[in-house]
């Protein structure tokens, strides 16, 4: 496995992670993945490939905002920003998966627990 | 009145809500945001390789040209950080720039997963509500667009023409003599047809705009459904006086509605600003109000005065002389045929009552057997083949004293009398006759000698055509 998470395990969680992010601040897209990578310590990296898709998606639901502006450095960025929503929808996908994970290491590690 | 503001109201609050949505939607149709240049400079290794991404991605993507350009700018400022951040961690740039592309795995379905993220089902259905929004506030715009160009172009013909014959051009008139009918079920129909142009218009671009689908692809679904509803509405919804150039003009509103879809959203679109929406609404509301207050009190009036007015076109014979052949020879009644024998009737004679119903020029014509109230069955036991017969008249608003128009010889329309207690009477829908123009009823039967006669001098009046394209096109000459 080394030290990144399995794509697999990865899916389904990429909203979690990017509302997570979005919470701290505006960010644009690269910022995102970065901030990702940074807070997991390089242990979750969400794929580039589905981050917009999700990006756009959340934007869609209502969740994040999206605004053209000039960055402190280099041209303008996409910032995406959380909303209401948004943070209605982080709260209910961190409970979520604060039982998921509870339930997961009650199963798989349970002697050692 | 109610129902009136009610339709001002909801007209208003359509306009207005249709230029909302219109102006958010166009938001979407326009250029978008520049790409902010290339993420390598020109001339770079590797410039191709991002071009060709790009360009495959868009490519899926379906999206309105906002939509593509911002997913364009997007995707390029991504690549170009992740191409710094590889070149500052050791590689060359060509390796950093595959590296950076191939992180964003293959680019037609990245292209795909983008559109399906722009086109959810809750986009679809903002697309769908708005675009029947904007078509409702589209059409609203539009009739009122319409009255005005049909109303000036009416003014200006008729300048051109006054002119004409001012210097002995005289062109064949249209309009003589049918109550008005041809001019303005034409301008009628022209408004209908601006209002359709309009309404397809806002909904493609108001559509397009909110569900996040290419123009193109609305512009079909709006093709079909403004030919559908637009069709129904020109054949069978729009009903009132109609002509032949209106019909014309009408059954082309299904063809402007499938022309009005596919028109290049660059075309600039008619939009109303928020004063120019404002200032009319308080006149519009203010003149109606004082139209409705004005048109009660005439209604109030008018039916006063015509529970108790004599038959006018009786009138022409003075108080002293209403005698038949006073009537006769004003009216040239005995065309129809000559009245009958007072010795064959009970009480001497029928009395006519007409009266109009509501729907415009038809009448139900009605007699009564006599002061008495003899049975009418009783009273015509000797009489057969009882019927009213409709013949045409010479209009009311010619020089003379009007009557049967003695060119024809024969009843347009007959319909036998129906007897019910001392009554007599038929139902005539002179609005379903193409050419009914100015009309005289008349009570006949048959004698006990065999030969018709006039029961009673019957009544006049004229009517126009009114009602579908459909009822138009499959009316009785």
């Amino acid at each position: 496995m080394g030290g990144r998470i399995r794509t697999q395990l990865l899916k389904g969680t990429t909203t979690l992670l990017v509302l997570t992010v979005l919470r701290d601040g505006e960010l644009y897209g690269y910022e995102i993945a970065q901030r990702i990578s940074e807070r997991s310590s390089g242990a979750f990296a969400p794929s580039e490939g589905s981050l917009y898709p999700a990006l756009h998606a959340l934007e869609a639901d209502g969740a994040l905002q999206a605004s053209w502006r000039d960055s402190d450095r280099g041209p303008r960025r996409r910032y995406y920003k959380i909303t209401k929503t948004g943070l209605g929808m982080l709260e209910e996908h961190a409970q979520e998966w604060a039982a998921f994970s509870l339930g997961m290491a009650r199963a798989v590690g349970g002697a050692n627990l | 009145v109610i129902q009136l503001l009610l339709l001002i109201v909801g007209g208003y609050a359509l306009l207005f809500a249709s230029q909302k949505l219109l102006r958010r939607s166009e938001r979407r149709l326009g250029p978008g945001p520049d790409e902010s240049g290339s993420p390598v400079a020109p001339g770079q290794t590797g410039g191709v390789e991002i071009s060709s991404f790009l360009d495959r991605m868009a490519a899926e993507l379906r999206l309105p040209a906002a939509d593509v350009a911002e997913v364009r700018a997007e995707i390029a400022d991504h690549l170009r950080d992740s191409i710094a951040s590889l070149e500052a961690g050791g590689f060359e740039t060509e390796e950093a720039i595959r590296e950076a592309l191939g992180r964003l795995g293959p680019p037609a379905e990245l292209g795909r997963q983008l559109r399906a993220a722009h086109q959810s089902t809750r986009r679809l259905l903002a697309g769908a509500g708005g675009g029947v929004i904007a078509a409702g506030g589209g059409f609203v715009l539009g009739d009122l667009l319409g009255v005005v160009l049909a109303t000036t172009g009416f003014i200006a013909l008729s300048g051109v023409v006054a002119l004409l014959g001012a210097v002995g051009v005289h062109l064949p008139t249209i309009v003589e003599n049918d109550g008005g009918n041809t001019m303005g079920s034409l301008i009628d129909a022209i408004t209908l047809v601006a209002a359709t142009t309009v309404a397809t218009s806002y909904a493609v671009r108001t559509s397009a705009g909110l569900s996040r689908h290419t123009p193109g692809a609305v512009a079909v679904f709006w093709a079909g459904a403004g030919a559908l509803v637009f069709g129904w509405l020109a054949i069978f919804g729009v009903r009132g006086p109609q002509s032949w150039p209106s019909v014309a003009v009408e059954l082309g509103m299904p063809v402007v509605a499938v022309a009005a879809a596919f028109v290049p959203i660059e075309r600039p679109m008619l939009h109303v600003g928020r004063w120019a929406l404002s200032v009319p609404a308080v006149i519009i509301v203010v003149l109606v109000g004082v139209l409705v207050l004005g048109a009660v009190a005439v209604n109030v009036s008018s039916s006063t005065t015509s529970a108790s007015a004599p038959a006018p076109s009786l009138s022409v014979c003075p108080q002293s002389d209403q005698s038949a052949s006073c009537i006769q020879t004003y009216f040239q009644l005995d065309t129809v045929a000559p009245m009958a024998p007072a010795r064959w009737l009970t009480d001497g004679s029928f009395s006519p009552a007409p009266y109009f119903s509501g729907s415009g020029s038809s009448i139900d014509d009605h007699a009564s057997a006599g002061p008495s109230s003899v049975p009418a069955a009783r009273a015509l036991s000797r009489w057969t083949d009882v019927r009213f017969e409709a013949w045409h008249a010479l209009p009311t608003d010619e020089p003379g004293p009007g009557g049967i128009d003695t060119r024809y010889s024969a009843p347009f329309m007959v319909q036998p009398a129906v007897m019910t207690g001392s009554d007599v009477r038929a139902v005539f829908h002179f609005e379903r006759f193409r050419d009914a123009g100015s009309w005289w009823v008349v009570l006949t039967a048959l004698g006990p000698d065999g030969h018709r006669y006039r029961l009673d001098d019957g009544s006049s009046g004229s009517g126009y055509f009114n009602g579908s394209a459909w009822d138009w096109l499959t009316a009785p000459q």
